[in-house]
């Protein structure tokens, strides 16, 4: 139960900024998942959060205190990595148990909180083996355990599941999601999978280039990403994007795009635009509308190529115009699309960006 | 018109097969994928056709024309290797350059060939730098555009996106898509990844212990499976396979499973060896249902949600049934189906394939 505030955080190697200026508070008792391509700054913000990396400048604080100059073992942080740090010649459980031995807790503390983990992490067939002798999933779930166990306010996950086999994966996703409703703990989590940042947090971090791009719920951010990278890297596949020139409008209350049946109202915008070159409309494959009869708000389209995507369903590349917009649609409709389609863009699903690539508005009505 | 033949193509290595009887038609202007697990013999297939490996036995034949004494050379086939195996010390127009001047291609064709290339492969602004200072995906489109540039109407692509990440691969699936079209060429790709084949194939070849197992159009192999692995395999996420006994009941063939007991109607061309048979059963994902009314006829059972994977626009859902995991998709506008931990899933029987146990092929669907 612990908030973790970052004030103007900034690290630098050489001459590149890993981490610019970045200004957040990560809520306490909840899941953050930092996520983001790699070099976008996430693995570095979060070992500095940690104690184990310094900053350029920029201050760290754990509820009120300032920890940026403390040192890692007096943060009261536990930490996962990416390959499981486990102490080799020891079973797994006295792995789980070393740390609250350092503690000094009294034997039946350790005992319930250790048989706690292990139950949420199914480690009861492994717990009497040496480590080295279990496979790599099972040794980052006694790692897990061991972090978990210790009941540090604050957890930090370094992609604890990206080395380990499917089913271990699955069996980590689902104890980490059982263990940070059950525990309260702050949990920060860094990822560079967009999946598994949306099935297991609170909220998420989207970074690029060492800035915050975006800091939401995970639905929110997928559905209204206030910047064309989060419509791009989030989804399977990410939005739709095109480009139109505004330059020319005279009436900036309305325009027209062959993606809509009749022009897109934008006089909501006020004068926004004014001085404007160009805006991009983006929406998302799943929210594009198909259908093989006309109605009402269809624009007509030539159907490019289809194939067969996740669950079954179909992604349909069609051109409308000299625009060529990917629909994303269920099995039975897949199979039936031919050459000829209609197509509906929704408003309520349509979001618009400036040239600089940040959200001018989602959400439309004609 | 047929580009490229295998006649019962066999490969040992130490008396280990590796290809047993292999038979291939790739038809031309097309994009084929040999699909498999790793270990499939998928590597060792390509080396064969670009004559890095010599069969034990069988007939290779490239336009037509037998070619098995041929060295790779002189097959002209353009390749691209799994790794990405640029030249560090050359810059990206000297890497793909390379295959060219090798071939004593003048200047300035090169030089037109290569920004061609370049442009199509939105790698115009790289030429220059030098191969330590791209990242993976620009390495990997540098690779594409080597093996691309040679002057061929066949290309084998090896796994090229192999170890690239979602997004990196996403942007490839359609530029490799435009490439094949542009070239007008015979493109024969190998992957292990079930939605690259998905969204690249023309034509796939299911290859599995070193045998082409089956072999057709992307559609009718993912819907009109006939072997138990491409049913499981080609399609994400994989499908559940679960054991089944087959036996007699008032006349009729039935199904036995862990969740259900079931009718089945058999291919009238398979006869049964005996009065009970073992068989698997094949679900796919999105043949689960978690309708709140579940049709009469469906197949009922009790299912507990272990974990709902959100991918955005849909979600995986990992379940656990009498002891037996399954997975589901279901589209986000429907993710209100799932809010519940324990609940009651429905599968038509109709979407039910039954395979042979032991050899895998289709023995017949579930009855309502």
């Amino acid at each position: 139960m612990s908030e973790i505030r970052l004030v103007n955080l900034r690290k630098e190697f050489k001459d590149v900024v890993a981490v610019n200026d970045v200004s957040i508070t990560f809520p306490t008792s909840s899941v953050t998942c930092l996520l983001g391509p790699s070099g976008c700054g996430k693995t570095t913000m979060m070992r500095m959060i940690a104690g184990l990396e310094s900053t350029t400048s920029g201050e760290i604080y754990i509820d009120n205190d300032k920890v940026t100059n403390v040192p890692v073992s007096k943060r009261g942080i536990a930490m996962v990595f990416q390959y499981p740090v486990v102490y080799r010649g020891l079973n797994a459980y006295r792995n789980i148990e070393v740390p609250l031995l350092v503690d000094k807790l009294p034997p039946e503390t350790r005992k319930d909180r250790i048989h706690n983990v292990v139950e949420i992490l199914g480690l009861e067939d492994s717990l009497y083996k040496n480590v080295e002798e279990l496979d790599l999933g099972t040794m980052q779930k006694v790692a897990v355990a061991r972090a978990v166990a210790r009941q540090s306010k604050i957890i930090l996950f370094d992609e604890p599941i990206t080395n380990v086999d499917a089913e271990a994966k699955i069996q980590l996703e689902r104890a980490l999601k059982r263990l940070s409703k059950q525990l309260n703990q702050t949990i920060v989590y860094v990822t560079h999978d967009q999946t598994e940042a949306m099935t297991l947090a609170d909220q998420i971090v989207l970074m690029k280039d060492g800035n915050i791009i975006q800091f939401e719920d995970p639905r929110n951010l997928y559905n209204f990403p206030c910047n064309t990278f989060g419509g791009w890297f989030l989804g399977n596949p990410g939005m739709n994007f095109f480009e139109h020139s505004i330059e020319k409008l005279k009436d900036l209350s309305h325009f027209s795009s062959p993606l809509f049946s009749s022009p897109l109202e934008i006089s909501q915008l006020g004068d926004s635009l004014n001085g404007m070159k160009k805006i991009t409309i983006g929406i998302r494959p799943e929210k594009v509308v198909l259908s093989t009869s006309r109605k009402e708000n269809m624009v007509p389209g030539k159907v490019m190529r289809k194939f067969i995507v996740t669950g079954g369903q179909y992604l349909v590349k069609v051109k409308i115009d000299d625009l060529i917009i990917k629909a994303k649609v269920n099995p039975s409709l897949g199979q039936q699309i031919q050459e000829k389609i209609w197509v509906e863009c929704p408003l309520e699903w349509v979001s618009l960006f400036k040239e600089d690539g940040s959200r001018l508005k989602s959400g439309f009505t004609i | 018109m047929i580009a490229v033949e295998l006649r019962d193509i066999t490969k040992s290595f130490d008396n280990l097969s590796v290809l047993k009887n292999v038979n291939l038609s790739i038809e031309e202007n097309s994009i084929t994928v040999i699909y498999g697990a790793p270990i499939s013999g998928k590597s060792v297939l390509i080396r064969i056709i670009t004559g890095l490996e010599k069969p034990d036995s069988g007939q290779l034949f490239l336009r037509r024309e037998e070619v098995l004494n041929k060295s790779p050379g002189a097959r002209n086939i353009g390749y691209v290797p799994q790794s990405f195996a640029l030249y560090p010390h050359y810059t990206v127009y000297d890497n793909i350059a390379y295959p060219l001047k090798l071939m004593k291609v003048p200047k300035v064709t090169i030089r037109k060939k290569v920004e061609d290339m370049a442009e199509q492969l939105k790698i115009a602004h790289l030429l220059q730098k030098y191969p330590p200072q791209l990242s993976g995906g620009e390495k990997q489109r540098v690779a594409l555009a080597r093996g691309i540039i040679k002057e061929s109407d066949i290309f084998i692509l090896d796994d090229p996106l192999a170890g690239l990440d979602f997004k990196l691969r996403e942007q490839l699936f359609d530029d490799l898509r435009l490439l094949q079209e542009s070239l007008n060429a015979t493109f024969i790709y190998t992957t292990s990844n079930p939605l690259e084949s998905l969204a690249l194939a023309d034509y796939v070849g299911m290859l599995d212990q070193g045998r082409i197992m089956e072999f057709g159009s992307v559609e009718e192999m993912y819907h009109r499976p006939k072997y138990v692995k491409t049913m499981e395999l080609l399609g994400f996420p994989a499908a559940n396979c679960l054991d089944a006994d087959l036996f007699r009941k008032n006349g009729e063939n039935w199904c036995r499973t862990k969740l259900f007991d079931f009718p089945v109607e058999l291919d009238s061309s398979v006869k049964l060896s005996s009065e009970e048979e073992k068989g698997t059963i094949v679900i796919r994902p999105q043949d689960i249902t978690f309708e709140r009314k579940i049709p009469e006829d469906f197949l009922k059972c009790q299912a507990q949600i272990l974990l709902r994977h959100d991918l955005g626009g849909e979600l995986v859902v990992h379940l656990e049934a009498n002891g037996i995991p399954l997975v589901a998709v279901i589209s986000q506008i429907n993710s209100h189906l799932i809010s519940e931990d324990e609940l009651t899933i429905g599968i038509s029987p109709s979407a039910i394939a039954l395979f042979s146990k032991d050899k895998g092929y289709k023995l017949g669907y579930g009855v309502m």
